[in-house]
C-alpha cells in the first residue's frame, strides 16, 4: 500500500476510504452470508439425515412389527394349539392332516410378505412344521444349541429378536436372516409347548441399508443390544481392525449422536433407538454436507467481486463528481492569484460549494473595487503632490523675476520694468487658468512666450529664441506649464554656461492624433547617463530643474498613458533636443472625460 | 501528476480483485475430478472369493469417490483373455491398474507394458515373476499353507500319506500355499507327500483326481485342497467313496458346498482369505501411490481358520457364507 501522507488530494482519499469501507463491507458481508448458508445447509443436511434414519427406523420397526404380528396370530390359531398341546393323543393322520393345515397357514403368510424367509415351529416332542411341506431339518444341526432356541427358551414366551445371522436349520439352505424366536407355552402347564420361529430376510434390511445416500462416505449400521453388529457394510473391515467404529460410544450413547473429530474431517454420528433394542446409526462425514460447497463459495466469490467491482467504480466517480467544483474554484483562485479580477465562478449545485462560489465571487468583486479605489486615490495623491511642487517651483520662479525688476528700477529703466511686469502678470494669468489642469494650447503658448520675454529681459542679449507653433494646435488641450521646465532647464544647464549667446526653438505640430512640441538649444549639451537620470522620477537630491522635467514626464504619463511623454536626446556640446509627446485632444472631447475623473 | 493518481486508482481496484480472485481461484481448482483405477481380476464372478474381492472394490470407491472399472474374464484358466483386457486396460490410461495375475510368468510382459506407461501397478491376490508392482496385497499365501498345512497335521496319525491337490499350474497363489503346506508337512516324521495334482481351477477335474488317486493309494490319509473348487472336488470324491472322516481334508476359500463338506465332516478345516479387505485395501493403496505416499511393498491380509466348531461365530459367518448372492 502507498504512504498515507502521499495521498494528498481530497478526492483520491474519498475514492481510497470508499473502497476500503467498500472492501471491508463486501468481504465481511460475503464471510457472514457464506457462514450463514453453509450453517443453513449443514441443518438441511442434519435434519435430512436424521429424518433418514427415522425412516429406517420406521421401516424395520414395520417388519419386525409384522413378524410379532404374525407370532401372535400363530400363537392364537386354535389348529397350533391343538397340535401342540395334544400331539400325544392324536392319530399320525390327524396329525398330518392338522400340520398340513398349519404349514399351508403359514405359506399363506409367507406369500404375502416378501420379507419373512421362512416360518416353522419346533415341538417339544420333536416335531417340525415349516412353511413349506417339502422342508427338512438340517441333520447336522443341534437345535438346543441354536442361540434363538436358547433365548426363547430363557425369555419364555416373550419375543426374541436375534441379530442378523445365517440360519442352518433347514436342510440345504444358509440364509441370511433375522429370527424372531418365542416360546410357545400351554395354557395350564409350566413346560413350553415348542418354540416359533420366524425369519426375517435379511436381505430386505440390507438392501435398504446399503441404498442409502449419505454422501460418498457415509453409511448406516445397525447394532442390537448387546453390540453385536446386525448390519454395517464394512463388517469385514472391522474384524480384521482394518476399520474401527465407536461401538461402545454409540452403544452408551443417550443424546441421539454426537460428533467424532479425527485429522480434519469429523464424523458425525446420528443414533435412533428401536422398541425392540437395536440401534440404527447413521455415520455421515462433515464436509460432505455440503454437496455444492464449491459452487455456493464460488458464487460468493463472483457477488463479491461485482460488488466491489462496482463499488470501486462509483467511489471514482462520486469522488470526482464531489471534488471538480473545488478543482475548478482553486483554478479560479489561481488566475485571481495572477491578477485577473474579473472573474466569476458559476455557482454549483451542492449547498457548500454553491456558498463558497458565492463568497468567492463577492470577495473577488469587492477586492477589484478596493484596487480601483486604490488607483484612483492613488492617482489623486500623485497629482496633488505634483501640484505642490509646481507651487513650489513658481514662488522661485517669481522670486528671481521681482529681484530682476527690482534691479532694473534701480537702474531707472522704466520701460523695461513695465515691460517685465507686464510679462510677469500675463503669465500668471495664464498659468492661473482658473484653477484648470488642462489648458488650450494657445493659452500656453502665451504663457512660455512671457516666460522667455522675461527670461529674455533678465538674461539680456544671452538668450535668442524662435517659436515655430502651427497655428491648428492652438484650439488642442495640454498640460500647463508643461513646457516652461522643458526652457528653463535648456537655459540653466544648456546656454548659462555657455560662452556667447544661445537659441531656444520651440516647435509644435500636430501629427495624426497627436501633438508633438520640440523645445531645442545650442547649448553645451550633455552626457549620455545625464540624459538617463533626467526622466526618473523626482527626489531631494534632485536639482530643482531636474526635478521639474521628470514632473512633466510623469504628468503626461499619468493623464494620457505610457505611449507619452519627454524623449532627451542630447551630446556634450552638441546642445539638446527635447520632444514632448501628448495626444490631441479636442476641448469638448475632453470635458467628457473630465466628468470622469475628479 | 494525472497519470500516477488513475494509476494509483487502477492499484487500488486491482488489490480487492486479486483477493478475491486468488480466492475463488483456490476454491475452484481444489477438486480436479475422481481418480480412474481399472481392476484387473483372475475371475469376474464364477468363483465367491472374486465376488466378495470386488465388493470391497466398490466399498473402498465409493468411500474415497474414486472411478473403478472391474474387468477380468469369467473363468481363472482364461489367462490369455485377462492379458488382452489388462492391455486394452492401458490404452485408456488410468491413474492406476490394481491387477490379480492369473498367472505367475504369462503376465510379466503386460506388467512391464504398465510400469511402461507410467500407470502406478498394484497387484492384489497374486503376484507376477520379478519386481513390477509398487505394492502387493494378498493373503500371506505360504502362511496360510502353513495353516493348512498345521490343521491337517493335527488331524493325522504319526505315520501318514498326504497329496496336495492344486489348482492352475504357474499362480503365484497356489506356488506359495503349496509352499507353506510342505514346508510344515515336510518336518512331520513319517510323513508323505505322494505328490501334488493341478485341477486347473475345476471343481470336475478336482474330483476326478481325487478319486483316481484314493482309488489307487488306499493309504492315503490326508489331502489338501488348495482352492475351493480343488477342495470341493476332492471333497466329493471323499464322500463318494465313504472316507468322510477316514481321510482328512483340509482346504482353502468357502463356498455353500465347503460349508456342507464341513456339516457333514468331510471336510475337516478350510482356510478363509479375506477377499472383500485383499479387494478394499487394493483400492486404497493404488489412491495412496496417485496422491504420492509412501506404500508398504507388501501388505498381507491375514487368513482364518475355519471348522465345523466355529463356523457359525458372527465373525465368521460373513467369510464363510456368501452375502452378496442375489
Amino acid at each position: 500500500m502507498m504512504a498515507p501522507q502521499r495521498i494528498k488530494s481530497i478526492q483520491s482519499r474519498i475514492a481510497s476510504s470508499f473502497m476500503m469501507l467498500v472492501l471491508f463491507t463486501a468481504l465481511l458481508l460475503i464471510f457472514i452470508s457464506y457462514r450463514l448458508s453453509e450453517s443453513a445447509v449443514r441443518e438441511t443436511a442434519e435434519s435430512y439425515t436424521s429424518e433418514l434414519i427415522n425412516q429406517v427406523n420406521a421401516n424395520i420397526q414395520t417388519y419386525i412389527t409384522g413378524m410379532k404380528d404374525i407370532s401372535l396370530a400363530t400363537m392364537n390359531n386354535p389348529n397350533v394349539r391343538e397340535y401342540l398341546a395334544s400331539a400325544d393323543e392324536l392319530q399320525p393322520a390327524e396329525l398330518a392332516m392338522l400340520k398340513a393345515k398349519i404349514s399351508e397357514y403359514f405359506h399363506s403368510i409367507r406369500v404375502s410378505r416378501k420379507d419373512i424367509a421362512s416360518i416353522n415351529i419346533f415341538g417339544a416332542g420333536g416335531t417340525f412344521i415349516s412353511d413349506r411341506a417339502d422342508a427338512e431339518l438340517n441333520p447336522y444341526i443341534v437345535l438346543s444349541e441354536q442361540p434363538w432356541y436358547r433365548q426363547a427358551k430363557e425369555n419364555k414366551g416373550q419375543t426374541v429378536i436375534s441379530s442378523s445371522h445365517v440360519q442352518p436349520v433347514i436342510k440345504g439352505e444358509y440364509r441370511w436372516v433375522v429370527s424372531l424366536s418365542r416360546e410357545l407355552s400351554g395354557v395350564n402347564s409350566s413346560n413350553g409347548l415348542g418354540i416359533l420361529l420366524i425369519d426375517l430376510n435379511f436381505k430386505v434390511i440390507n438392501d435398504m441399508l446399503s441404498k442409502l445416500d449419505l454422501g460418498n462416505r457415509g453409511y448406516v449400521f445397525v447394532i442390537d443390544r448387546q453390540g453385536r453388529i446386525v448390519y454395517h457394510p464394512q463388517q469385514q473391515l472391522l474384524y480384521s481392525n482394518l476399520k474401527t467404529e465407536r461401538l461402545e460410544q454409540v452403544l452408551q450413547d443417550k443424546q441421539g449422536g454426537f460428533v467424532v473429530k479425527e485429522g480434519g474431517a469429523s464424523r458425525i454420528y446420528s443414533i435412533k433407538d428401536t422398541d425392540f433394542g437395536w440401534k440404527i446409526v447413521g455415520v455421515f462425514y462433515e464436509n460432505e454436507l455440503v454437496d455444492n460447497k464449491k459452487q455456493m463459495q464460488l458464487s460468493f466469490a463472483i457477488a463479491g467481486l461485482l460488488c466491489l467491482g462496482v463499488g470501486v467504480l462509483f467511489s471514482v466517480v462520486i469522488s470526482r463528481n464531489l471534488t471538480r467544483p473545488i478543482k475548478k474554484l482553486q483554478e479560479k483562485m489561481t488566475e485571481v492569484e495572477k491578477g485577473n479580477f474579473d472573474i466569476r465562478v458559476p455557482v454549483g449545485h451542492s449547498r457548500e460549494i454553491s456558498g463558497l462560489a458565492r463568497s468567492f465571487n463577492v470577495m473577488v468583486l469587492k477586492v477589484k473595487e478596493l484596487m480601483d479605489q486604490i488607483v484612483i486615490e492613488q492617482e489623486i495623491k500623485r497629482k496633488s503632490e505634483l501640484n505642490a511642487l509646481q507651487a513650489q517651483i513658481n514662488p522661485h520662479f517669481l522670486y528671481n523675476t521681482l529681484d530682476s525688476i527690482i534691479w532694473m528700477a534701480e537702474s531707472k529703466k522704466h520701460d523695461e520694468v513695465i515691460l517685465m511686469t507686464s510679462a510677469l502678470a500675463r503669465l500668471f494669468r495664464a498659468s492661473l487658468s482658473k484653477g484648470r489642469e488642462m489648458i488650450p494650447i494657445a493659452t500656453e503658448v502665451e504663457h512660455i512666450t512671457n516666460y522667455l520675454k522675461i527670461q529674455q529681459m533678465r538674461y539680456q542679449d544671452k538668450i535668442r529664441f524662435t517659436l515655430d507653433m502651427d497655428r491648428e494646435l492652438y484650439p488642442y488641450l495640454t498640460l500647463k506649464v508643461l513646457l516652461q521646465p522643458l526652457v528653463e532647464n535648456a537655459i540653466y544647464h544648456g546656454i548659462k554656461n555657455k560662452e556667447g549667446p544661445g537659441t531656444i526653438t520651440i516647435t509644435g505640430r500636430l501629427q495624426d492624433d497627436r501633438i508633438r512640441f520640440q523645445v531645442m538649444d545650442d547649448g553645451i549639451g550633455m552626457d549620455r547617463s545625464k540624459v538617463e537620470t533626467l526622466l526618473i522620477s523626482t527626489g531631494s537630491q534632485h536639482s530643482r530643474n531636474s526635478v521639474g522635467i521628470a514632473n512633466v514626464h510623469q504628468r503626461i504619463q499619468l493623464y494620457f498613458g505610457a505611449e507619452y511623454g519627454l524623449r532627451y536626446t542630447s551630446e556634450p556640446g552638441a546642445g539638446t533636443n527635447v520632444t514632448v509627446l501628448i495626444p490631441a485632444v479636442h476641448p469638448d472631447e475632453w470635458r467628457s472625460m473630465e466628468g470622469d475623473v475628479p | 501528476m494525472k497519470s500516477y493518481m488513475r494509476l494509483r486508482y487502477v492499484l487500488l481496484l486491482l488489490i480487492p480483485v486479486f483477493i478475491l480472485g486468488y480466492i475463488a481461484l483456490q476454491w475452484s481448482k481444489e477438486e480436479p475430478g475422481p481418480k480412474r483405477i481399472i481392476v484387473g481380476v483372475k475371475a469376474l464372478d464364477e468363483i465367491e472369493f472374486w465376488r466378495v474381492l470386488i465388493e470391497g472394490v466398490n466399498t473402498a470407491s465409493r468411500e474415497f469417490g474414486v472411478d473403478v472399472s472391474v474387468v477380468g474374464p469369467t473363468q481363472e484358466i482364461e489367462v490369455d483373455l485377462q492379458i488382452q483386457l489388462l492391455e486394452e486396460a492401458i490404452k485408456q490410461k488410468p491413474d492406476a491398474i490394481v491387477m490379480a495375475a492369473g498367472d505367475y510368468n504369462r503376465l510379466v510382459p503386460v506388467a512391464e507394458s504398465i510400469r511402461k506407461a507410467d500407470i502406478p501397478l498394484i497387484m492384489i491376490d497374486s503376484a507376477v515373476n520379478g519386481d513390477y508392482a509398487q505394492s502387493l496385497i494378498a493373503t500371506d499365501n505360504v502362511n496360510a499353507g502353513q495353516k493348512a498345512g498345521k490343521e491337517l497335521s493335527s488331524l493325522l496319525s504319526a505315520n501318514a500319506e498326504v497329496a496336495i491337490i492344486s489348482f492352475v499350474r504357474g499362480a503365484s497363489t497356489q506356488i506359495e500355499r503349496e509352499q507353506g503346506v510342505r514346508s510344515i508337512l515336510e518336518q512331520r516324521s513319517g510323513t508323505e507327500i505322494v505328490g501334488t495334482y493341478y485341477s486347473e481351477g475345476k471343481e470336475e477335474r478336482a474330483y476326478d483326481i481325487t478319486k483316481k488317486l484314493l482309488l489307487e493309494r488306499p493309504d492315503l490319509n490326508g489331502i489338501v485342497g488348495l482352492n475351493e473348487p480343488s477342495t470341493v472336488g476332492a471333497g466329493r470324491a471323499i464322500r463318494e467313496l465313504g472316507l468322510a472322516g477316514k481321510v482328512k481334508l483340509v482346504g482353502f476359500d468357502s463356498s455353500v458346498k465347503e460349508v456342507k463338506l464341513l456339516e457333514e465332516g468331510v471336510l475337516q478345516s478350510t482356510i478363509v482369505q479375506k477377499p472383500f479387505n485383499i479387494g478394499y485395501l487394493g483400492i486404497k493403496t493404488a489412491i495412496s501411490i496417485i496422491e504420492g505416499d509412501k506404500v508398504l511393498r507388501n501388505v498381507y491380509t491375514d487368513s482364518v481358520v475355519i471348522n465345523k466348531d466355529n463356523m457359525y461365530t458372527e465373525e465368521n459367518q460373513k467369510l464363510l457364507f456368501p452375502f452378496v448372492e442375489e
